[in-house]
């Protein structure tokens, strides 16, 4: 990266930044307490949030060494990557189910992550790349919908909603932030769901998945996805499709947390160990088959290879 | 035609006589049967090992000479025949020993080192260009697994466990000698003993602590095992062959 | 990436009161990609001795072969059992020839050695990838899960432990030290080793 151009251009986003710091930095006048009423998202009067960097030529490029484990996985930012994220549009609503696992390199740092961001009463995201990202944006993005409430008496599009997440990433391109979302919610037009992502993407789409396990998810997905799914049968598919990514990837696991968003707003359907759910199926639950999801489960007693459980000797 | 005995076979090592002999070993055979007397005897707690040390002039330093070799901490080699021969030998039997230390951290039972440098000597009857060692050996050593053992290897390259042996010049009649001697639960006290009354069978000169050498294997203790396992840590085992000094030899020719 | 983490799995072993354990997770990965819940690493060397080998699955597989090898030729040259101390220097030995090309394993042993009064003495050992021998008289931890093997180890492992309860202890440790792994996991596999005889017990585990 030519730092010197950078330093002197005046489109650049390391030069929006630094033109928004010099911004707040003149606004002394803001108290202290101005923090408390904006839920610690800084002045927000001058409509960027602002954020300190670090005093070096290329604070880009200093970043990137700090965290970038594919160039330097000795680094000691880790950010957080496995995960398996998926939502789906359907005759009843949208699905969307993701898993809990939180890994830093090899080690599974948690097992009980809330990878799904409750936007507002009508809105969800996903959670899928640097957690801190996704839960500052999302939860940003939810402060300026309901202020396009206010200020329009009604409520946000879910295409409005995840084009203004997918310009305010955009203005951060290639600086480092790290996110794979999913923005799922029900408006006028009836359910929808938008993949955003941080490089600037956005897809309007039926189904999506994303993440280090989203491959298996698909594959589930994909075979049993219709538009014309029960609301039963779409929860189960979401379920189903996050343990077979729970299972067969190493970055993602431990459970899975399933919404259903129908028109009067999303609603939390559970959460399900995927051990649980591997060798006895998800529990007591519409739509679900009954008996273990695991394969050596559901072949048990049907191949040489899996003989029959053996009974009580005699 | 080369000579008398062997024809024109004679020569070529490789080659066997029409009558099923390979006759250059035979001709070392007859030269360990010229070298001096050595005799080894295994006793209920050890062995000894003892030899004729014979010098050609009084002006040779004789404590230089050395006839019994220590190989490795638990194993200890006599010779009859050719010097040059065994020295060689030793060189490569320590060589092995050592390299057997590397792999498994332990020094070899006296069979796997018996074996390493019976196929020495069984590869000088059947390679081009050599000739065979003009040796017999005495192999004395002590190993968890076997205990005590005595093994003779011949120029030939075969190998035996004896209770006793004798090879050399007088081995016909030291051997004659161990065999009314000999009894299964002899001490190694009384071994001594009777290896040097046997040496002195046929002994020409004076037998002195100067003509003389002897090697022990001693049998440790169950105790001294479990100690010697502590002991290990360094990485040297306590020895179980050792050659007795000039005036252990003394003490025993005293009595 | 570490090469241990190209396939994954862990091994760990443990000392008792005349009883040695080693157990092991089953899973053979690509990556992040599970491939095989049923990946042994756990061999058995004589009745009393039993190697695991961590690491680079290609590696295991031949490794097993060669020190099968080399243990078939120790038995019939020395004609005796190859006793856990020395194994574990042929161990140390056949990994120090590959020093400037080494195989990408961990190898962990356990078994019981004979004691010269006629006893038996627990023994476990670990090496490094090149053969570097580390005797330990508790437990011996290795793979990808190894740092988290040694936490949950050093939190439960006591000494004098009866073959019951070293069962209990060790399982406990690989399954929850797997648990915090992505490397490892996916079922797990026990052996206690006594004085008469090897008891062998698969586990359930997390299938993720």
């Amino acid at each position: 990266m030519n730092s010197f151009a950078e330093r002197f251009s005046t489109t650049s986003a390391t030069s929006q930044l630094r033109k928004a710091q010099a911004l707040a930095a003149e606004e002394d006048d803001i108290s202290d307490a101005m923090w408390g009423s904006e839920a610690g998202f800084g002045s927000l009067a001058k409509g960027v949030p602002t954020f300190s960097i670090p005093a070096v030529a290329d604070p880009t490029a200093f970043l990137r060494l700090h965290t970038d484990d594919h160039a330097d996985p000795n680094c000691r930012i880790k950010i957080q990557h496995g995960t398996t994220t998926l939502a789906f549009r359907f005759q009843g609503g949208v699905i969307v189910a993701v898993d809990s696992r939180a890994t830093a390199g090899s080690y599974v740092a948690s097992g009980t992550v809330k990878k799904v961001i409750e936007i507002n009463p009508y809105l969800l995201g996903t959670m899928a790349g640097g957690a801190a990202d996704c839960q500052y944006w999302e939860t940003y993005l939810g402060i300026h919908c309901r202020l396009h409430e206010l200020r329009n008496r009604e409520r946000i599009s879910v295409s409005a909603a995840s084009k203004y997440l997918s310009n305010l990433v955009y203005g951060y391109k290639g600086m480092g932030l790290s996110m794979g979302t999913m923005i799922c919610g029900w408006d006028k037009t009836g359910p929808a769901v938008f993949y955003v992502d941080s490089d600037g993407t956005r897809l309007k789409g039926d189904l999506f998945s994303v993440g280090s396990g989203s491959t298996f998810a698909y594959g589930v997905l994909d075979q049993g996805y219709r538009w014309d799914l029960t609301d039963e049968e779409a929860q189960e598919l979401g379920r189903r499709s996050i343990y077979a990514a729970g299972h067969r990837d190493a970055f993602s696991g431990n459970s899975c947390n399933l919404y259903h968003v129908k028109e009067d707003g999303w609603k939390f359907i559970g959460n399900y160990d995927i051990a649980k759910m591997h060798y006895d199926g998800p529990g007591d639950v519409p739509g679900a088959p009954g008996g273990g999801y695991g394969y050596d489960i559901r072949v048990e007693g049907l191949t040489s290879a899996n003989p029959p459980p053996v009974t009580a000797a005699a | 035609m080369a000579n008398a005995d062997g024809g024109a076979y004679s020569y070529s090592l490789t080659v066997f006589s029409p009558s099923g002999k390979l006759v250059q070993i035979e001709h070392a055979l007859a030269a360990v049967s010229q070298g001096t007397t050595s005799l080894g005897i295994k006793a209920s707690n050890g062995i000894v090992i003892a030899t004729e040390k014979k010098t050609s002039s009084i002006l040779i330093d004789d404590s230089m000479l050395d006839k019994v070799a220590v190989v490795c901490p638990n194993i200890g080699i006599v010779y009859s025949g050719m010097g040059p021969d065994f020295r060689v030998l030793i060189a490569k039997a320590r060589k092995s020993a050592q390299a057997y230390w590397k792999i498994y951290g332990e020094y070899p039972p006296t069979r796997v080192l018996t074996q390493e440098i019976a196929t020495v000597m069984q590869q000088a009857t059947q390679s081009g260009g050599v000739r065979p060692y003009g040796v017999s050996l005495l192999v004395a050593g002590w190993d968890i697994n076997r205990g005590p053992t005595l093994y003779q290897v011949d120029p030939s390259g075969s190998f035996w466990a004896w209770k006793a042996s004798a090879i050399g010049k007088n081995m016909v009649n030291a051997k004659t000698f161990l065999e009314k001697r000999y009894n299964d639960d002899i001490s190694l006290e009384d071994a001594i003993h009777t290896a040097l009354l046997t040496l002195k069978e046929g002994f020409e000169g004076q037998m002195t602590e100067k003509t003389i050498e002897i090697g022990v294997i001693t049998v440790p203790t169950v105790t001294e095992l479990e100690e010697g396992k502590i002991g290990g840590e360094t990485g040297r085992p306590k020895p179980t062959f050792r050659k007795l000094s000039e005036e252990e030899v003394r003490d025993y020719l005293a009595l | 990436m570490s090469i241990m983490e190209y396939n994954g799995g862990s091994v760990v072993a443990m000392v008792g009161k005349d009883c040695v354990a080693i157990a092991s997770d089953l899973r053979l990965g690509n990556q992040a990609l599970g491939i095989s819940s049923n990946f042994q690493k756990i061999f058995p060397v004589t009745d009393r001795i039993y190697l695991g080998l961590p690491g680079l699955a290609t590696d295991v597989t031949t490794l097993r072969e060669r020190f099968r090898f080399r243990v078939n030729m120790y038995t019939i040259k020395e004609e005796r059992e190859i006793e856990p101390e020395t194994f574990a220097h042929l161990v140390s030995s056949t990994l120090y020839e590959h020093r400037f090309g080494p195989y990408f394993v961990e190898p962990v042993m356990a078994g019981l050695s004979k004691t010269p009064s006629g006893g038996v003495k627990p023994f476990i050992a670990a090496t490094d990838l090149i053969g570097c021998l580390n005797f330990a008289k508790d437990f011996v931890v290795a793979g990808t899960a190894s740092s988290k093997l040694f936490g949950v180890a050093e939190g439960l492992w006591e000494p004098d432990l009866e073959p019951e309860d070293l069962f209990e202890t060790i399982s406990q440790t690989l399954l929850n030290a797997v648990d915090r792994d992505a490397f490892s996991g996916w079922g797990c596999i026990v052996h206690v080793i006594t004085k008469d005889k090897v008891v062998t017990r698969t586990l359930k585990g997390r299938m993720d």
